[in-house]
């Protein structure tokens, strides 16, 4: 009776202890360490939530000490808000959640090893990694548009120096000039951000420059929030947006940096601005590590973000495919939160929930007329699909448009606090 | 019958032993899980939907344009959220994040969020 009773309680001991201390077994020693490269939307996210759970060791890489929002940069290029608003340190990571940051680009990973290598030479080993790279541009689709060009001709489509250099030239712009946008094939980064980023200068040149025209030249035939934002240019800026799909021009082929020209299929545009959004593709860490298919994009698990060409590498954010998710810093942040959740599932031998993935995106109009969607998501068949989507509607009164901009200012406060920790 | 009262004594006694190791076990594998006096991880299904919340609701509950949420009670959130599902309006946003939530959800979330403001910690 003793010895039964003895190895019952022995059992069960060490049942609980190997049920609550499985992380430790399964990574052998000390807490287990996660490496997030990629300080961005979907990274800093990552690393926040792994670093509130405290018994998890996380180690952010990030080449940028600030990250610059692309989201509301629109905003900054209307001079409707300040670059400095939207520049957020890493330091609060650090402090409050004991994340450890560092200076660094990671150069090569091993999957096999479990290890990292930065461009400094350090080698990092994890249990799992993180891999938030963002997006990079195909700059050899249009002729003659490369990072030299992006100089004179703007992308702006990561915030930061390109802001400001597109800003600057939109600035020192003569009144009647004529500002090309050139908007990229599908997928891209934030979806209606083009027509948004139309949207608020047609509002500076209505106040500064009244008689310049805005031409965009578009890689498609129709985009998002298409009827609320063709309903607002007649409403607050009529004659001065021009939009010019695919089927029209024949799509963008070449830049002429020297000229200031546009060169479609059928005709040359001059600008006196160009904005030169290119096509995009997963951020080039994912080409290094194997993370990327055929698509250009890194396919990932819709529940857990793990990679489906890598076991035991996660990715999230505006590089993976496979669903329905639009890229925008909204579905970063969503993805980000059920990876993290996921992960520490793992590692606790915790029960696995089904991710309830998430995006809403404000889109400014007009200072005070602003739009927004809702959508929820679900795993199904290896894919994230959509379950419901909601969008304002035109004809909304301006008192509801009013108060939908209203909204955005106070969700950009909250947003950027959950992502960064708070402060900028 | 003297021998048999004593029997159940010891019987008891060793069952008070073994639940007390059992105790003293648990309490050392939760030291081992969670060392240098960190907290637990919570990761449980109400947290991981209230993660969500975060995204738009202010941590410090400041928020001024978008409600704050940190000192609601459980019933104020459960009210809420089945009035935001019954209707796009005044929300569409609330009404797409309610509708994506069943009622055990709903209440694991409600209760999540509570129990978080009573503790005096953030969403």
């Amino acid at each position: 009776m003793t010895d039964w009773t003895r190895r019952q309680i022995g059992g069960l001991i060490g049942g609980a202890l190997l049920a609550v201390a499985a992380p430790h077994i399964v990574r052998g020693q000390g807490r287990a360490k996660i490496v997030v490269i990629g300080g961005g939307i979907g990274g800093a996210t990552v690393a926040r939530y792994l670093g509130d759970m405290k018994s998890i060791d996380v180690t952010l890489v990030e080449p940028n000490s600030n990250h610059v929002t692309c989201f509301f940069s629109n905003l900054y290029l209307a001079g409707l808000r300040s670059l400095a608003s939207l520049t957020f340190g890493l330091e609060t990571l650090a402090e409050g959640y004991g994340i450890t940051i560092i200076r660094d680009s990671a150069v090569a990973i091993d999957p096999v090893g479990r290890a990292v290598e930065l461009r400094g030479g350090t080698k990092l080993s994890y249990d799992r990694l993180v891999v938030a790279p963002g997006v990079a541009f195909k700059f050899g689709e249009i002729e003659g548009y490369d990072e030299a060009a992006a100089k004179i001709m703007p992308h702006a489509w990561i915030a930061g120096p390109q802001s400001e250099l597109l800003r600057r030239q939109l600035e020192s712009m003569e009144d009647g000039g004529v500002f090309v946008i050139a908007a990229p094939p599908n997928p891209f980064r934030c979806p209606p951000a083009p027509y948004e980023r139309a949207s608020l200068v047609a509002c500076y040149f209505k106040q500064f420059k009244p008689r310049s025209k805005i031409l965009i030249l578009d890689a498609k035939d129709k985009f998002s929030g298409q009827e609320l934002f063709q309903d607002a240019w007649s409403r607050h800026y009529p004659g001065m947006i021009e939009w010019l799909p695919s089927q029209f021009t024949g799509a963008i082929k070449a830049v002429d940096v020297a000229a200031r020209s546009v060169v479609t299929e059928g005709e040359t545009f001059r600008a006196a601005v160009a904005n030169i959004i290119p096509a995009q593709k997963a951020g080039l860490i994912g080409e290094k590590a194997g993370l990327i298919d055929a698509s250009g994009w890194c396919p990932v698990d819709p529940v857990t973000f793990e990679s489906t060409l890598q076991p035991g590498i996660h990715v999230v954010g505006d590089s993976i495919i496979g669903g329905d998710m639009p890229k925008s810093a909204f579905s970063a942040n969503s993805q980000a939160k059920a990876c993290a959740f996921a992960i520490a599932a793992s590692l606790t031998g915790s029960p696995q929930f089904p991710p309830h993935l998430f995006n809403s995106c404000y889109t400014f109009l007009a200072p005070d007329d602003a739009f927004t969607n809702a959508l929820t998501f679900a795993p199904e068949g290896g894919r994230i699909k959509t379950v419901k989507m909601f969008i304002s509607k035109v004809g909304e009164s301006a008192e509801v448009r009013r108060r939908t901009a209203h909204h955005a200012v106070g969700w950009y406060s909250a947003f950027t606090a959950d992502v960064f920790g708070g402060g900028s | 019958m003297k021998r048999e009262r004593v029997a159940a004594i010891v019987s008891r006694a060793k069952g008070l032993a073994a639940e007390i190791r059992w105790l003293l076990g648990l309490s050392l594998s939760a030291i081992l899980l969670f060392p240098e006096g960190s907290a637990p991880a919570d990761i449980s299904q109400g947290a991981q939907i209230a993660a969500t919340c975060a995204s738009c609701h202010e941590p410090t509950g400041g928020g001024q344009a978008i409600p704050p949420i940190a000192a609601l009670d459980e019933q104020a959130i459960v009210k809420a959220m089945l009035a935001f599902r019954a209707s796009e309006s005044p929300s569409l946003v609330m009404h797409a994040v309610a509708l994506s939530l069943s009622d055990d959800e709903l209440a694991a979330t409600a209760r999540y969020l509570a129990d978080r403001a009573n503790a005096g910690r953030q969403p």
